[in-house]
């Protein structure tokens, strides 16, 4: 298929919409401030207005006219620009992973948008913003036929057929998630942080207005009813913004599942705009299991994986989820189902006693700041604030306990806690380097911090655990020292 | 086991002159401090406490810290990984196994070129390493050797 194709008409809107989100500070730079300017005769910002608006439509029917692509030699080939003419190759074997969504434009007229992703750089990625799904399956199975052929002559005959049905045919299903979970997964996420942190930033209004009534003491009556009626609303208030972002998760990860093919993972999920990503299983670098601190109690979890590819523009390309929520019990079960490789129990080693001690005066001098604030500008109920200190105390039990590491075979376990439990995964051939450190105080405790970088999107995802046993250091970089050294030395 | 290999001992002095270059910046702002204060009648607390902060940082940043860094940092780049050792308070110790090597390259700044010195950056696919302030021909052997020994295999990243 060398003929050069262009994209759907439907992609001059799309175009003219991509150039007004841009345009947006411009466009009311022209709008608004001239508004104010009386000395401008009242025709000229209409006519200004219309201008752009003419040159942005004609722009992006150039544009559209500009762009076609073409797959031939190998290479997937762009060609566009209106002013300035740019010509895109990029090699079949560089394309990391084909992304598939649909907006609601591009539903409204059963189209599709494909996103073609390569290894890290920012630049190399391919959108072709509207096409019929149709051929964006022609794509995908060309694409990955020519790459099938190159690198394994055998797999041939099994896409050979070519049509997309037969790539879901030899897939299975093998992780779906439920609404019922899937409202749990979005009640408790993030959003509850929000709600949660709104709530205290209420709460220490209090302190505000507790001086403002002693001043307006004739008015007592009504700033004691207005503290009422303000309660309420604000309560209320973050009511809904809780229930709108529960929503709003709710429906971008509706219908989530996951299906898994000979090499690749294909995950595909939501409601209004449906996303479809493909992801080589060997592109993948490790795995993130995240329990926050809702989650946790409830024995559920996140499962996140780290793979090297996406874009920087696309940020959720960075991290991707591989199941929203799970119970914890089926996990291992399920990852083992997934991606066998990345099998393991469920035993971590702890970290020695003497390592406790650090966590919980580290987490006291995190709260030295706030307790001095509090005490110092509010003078009688400042005093409250030394309730942090127990508050302190178990968080830092928590850090502790949820700290630990593990070596089964080739894979190295680094877990972490913060608010949220993290725990890595990662294969030894896909770690970077390894670094541990001990500060004056470690040292004499014979401590020391290890971390681990794997690549992760562009960048790199670092496990990091505090205060490990200084031997289990020496440990872990023997198991991750190629074996020939490690014997001569 | 330590790493074997030091950095060259004049990174000492520039150090020491990088030092220089930020106090000095310190103790501009000090004078500048001075005179609005002559001119504007301040107090002279907020003068006294800039001074007794550039004599500390000059005290650390041209005298302590750049001999206790370079007492420090240490390397050995083996057939197969490279093993740096560096810091002040914390003493980090980084592997890096050849094979995830992925390019290296040697820098040169002014103030390196003026001692005929250069660093060396490590990159891996996901972190980035450097060793600081090598004697220039040093560098460059370093630079092909590790080059040569990391034979990157054709692996996924």
């Amino acid at each position: 298929m060398s003929e050069p194709k262009r994209l759907h008409p439907i992609a001059v809107l799309l175009n003219i919409i991509k150039s007004i989100k841009e345009l947006v500070i411009p466009f009311l730079l022209v709008i608004v401030i001239p508004g104010k300017n009386e000395g401008i005769p009242g025709w000229i910002q209409p006519l200004v207005i219309a201008i752009i608006v003419l040159f942005l439509i004609v722009h992006a029917f150039i544009q559209w006219l500009r762009f076609t692509y073409r797959m031939e030699d190998g290479e997937f080939r762009i060609e566009s620009g209106v002013f300035v003419r740019k010509k895109r190759y990029i090699k079949f074997d560089r394309i990391h992973s084909i992304d598939i969504s649909e907006g609601i434009i591009q539903r409204l007229f059963r189209l599709v948008k494909l996103n073609i992703e390569t290894a890290g750089g920012a630049q190399a990625d391919a959108v072709l913003s509207a096409i019929r799904k149709s051929e964006a399956e022609r794509i995908n199975t060309f694409i990955s036929e020519e790459k099938n052929k190159k690198t394994n002559g055998l797999l041939e005959k099994e896409i050979d057929a070519g049509a997309g049905n037969e790539e879901l045919a030899n897939s299975s299903s093998v992780f779906k998630q439920t609404l019922p979970q899937l409202f749990v997964m979005a009640a408790t996420s993030g959003a509850v942080g929000v709600f949660l942190s709104g709530g205290i930033a209420f709460i220490s209004q209090f302190d505000e207005i507790i001086p403002f009534n002693r001043i307006f003491k004739d008015y007592e009556d009504f700033i004691g009813m207005g503290t009422v009626i303000l309660t309420v609303f604000a309560i209320l208030g973050l009511l809904v913004v809780y229930v709108l972002a529960t929503l709003s998760m709710v429906i971008k990860y509706a219908s989530f599942t996951v299906l898994k093919t000979d090499e690749e993972l294909i995950i595909s999920r939501g409601l209004l705009e449906k996303r479809q990503l493909t992801i080589p299983i060997h592109k993948i670098q490790g795995i993130r299991i995240m329990e926050n601190f809702v989650r946790k109690p409830m024995g559920l979890a996140t499962v996140y994986l780290e793979y090297a590819g996406g874009s920087m523009e696309d940020k959720e390309s960075l991290s991707i989820m591989l199941f929203p929520l799970i119970k914890k019990k089926y996990l291992h079960g399920k990852i083992q189902e997934i991606l066998p490789v990345y099998q393991t129990s469920t035993k971590m080693n702890s970290l020695p006693r003497r390592a406790f001690s650090r966590y919980v005066s580290r987490g006291i001098l995190y709260i030295v700041p706030i307790i001095g604030v509090s005490v110092w500008f509010f003078k009688p109920w400042g005093f409250l604030s030394l309730l942090l200190v127990p508050l302190a105390g178990f968080w830092a039990y928590m850090r502790y306990r949820d700290a630990g590491w593990s070596i089964e075979g080739d894979l190295l376990l680094l877990s972490s806690c913060f608010f949220s439990k993290q725990t890595l995964i990662m294969q030894r051939s896909r770690i970077q380097s390894i670094t541990y450190k001990k500060s004056w105080f470690q040292n004499r405790k014979e401590l020391a911090t290890i971390s681990a970088s794997i690549k992760s999107g562009v960048t790199s995802r670092v496990g990091r655990v505090v205060d490990v046993e200084e031997e289990d250091c020496l440990i872990i970089k023997s198991w991750y020292l190629p074996k020939k050294a490690a014997d001569s030395q | 086991m330590v790493p074997e290999n030091r950095i060259s001992n004049k990174a000492l002095t520039v150090w020491k002159i990088s030092g220089l270059i930020g106090c000095s910046i310190t103790w501009i702002i000090s004078i500048a401090i001075l005179v609005l204060t002559i001119i504007f009648d301040w107090t002279y607390w907020f003068f006294g406490a800039l001074i007794i902060i550039s004599i500390i940082q000059a005290y650390l940043t041209i005298f302590l810290m750049p001999s206790v860094k370079w007492k420090r940092w240490r390397y050995e780049v083996r057939n197969t990984e490279i093993d740096i050792q560096s810091g002040i308070f914390v003493i980090r110790r980084t592997l890096i196994p050849m094979i995830r090597v992925q390019h290296v390259e040697t820098k040169q700044g002014p103030l390196l070129r003026k001692y005929d010195l250069a660093s060396v950056e490590i990159s891996t696919a996901a972190t980035m390493h450097v060793i600081p302030a090598l004697d220039l021909a040093e560098a460059d052997e370093l630079r092909h050797y590790i080059s040569r020994m990391a034979s990157v295999e054709e692996e996924d990243v």
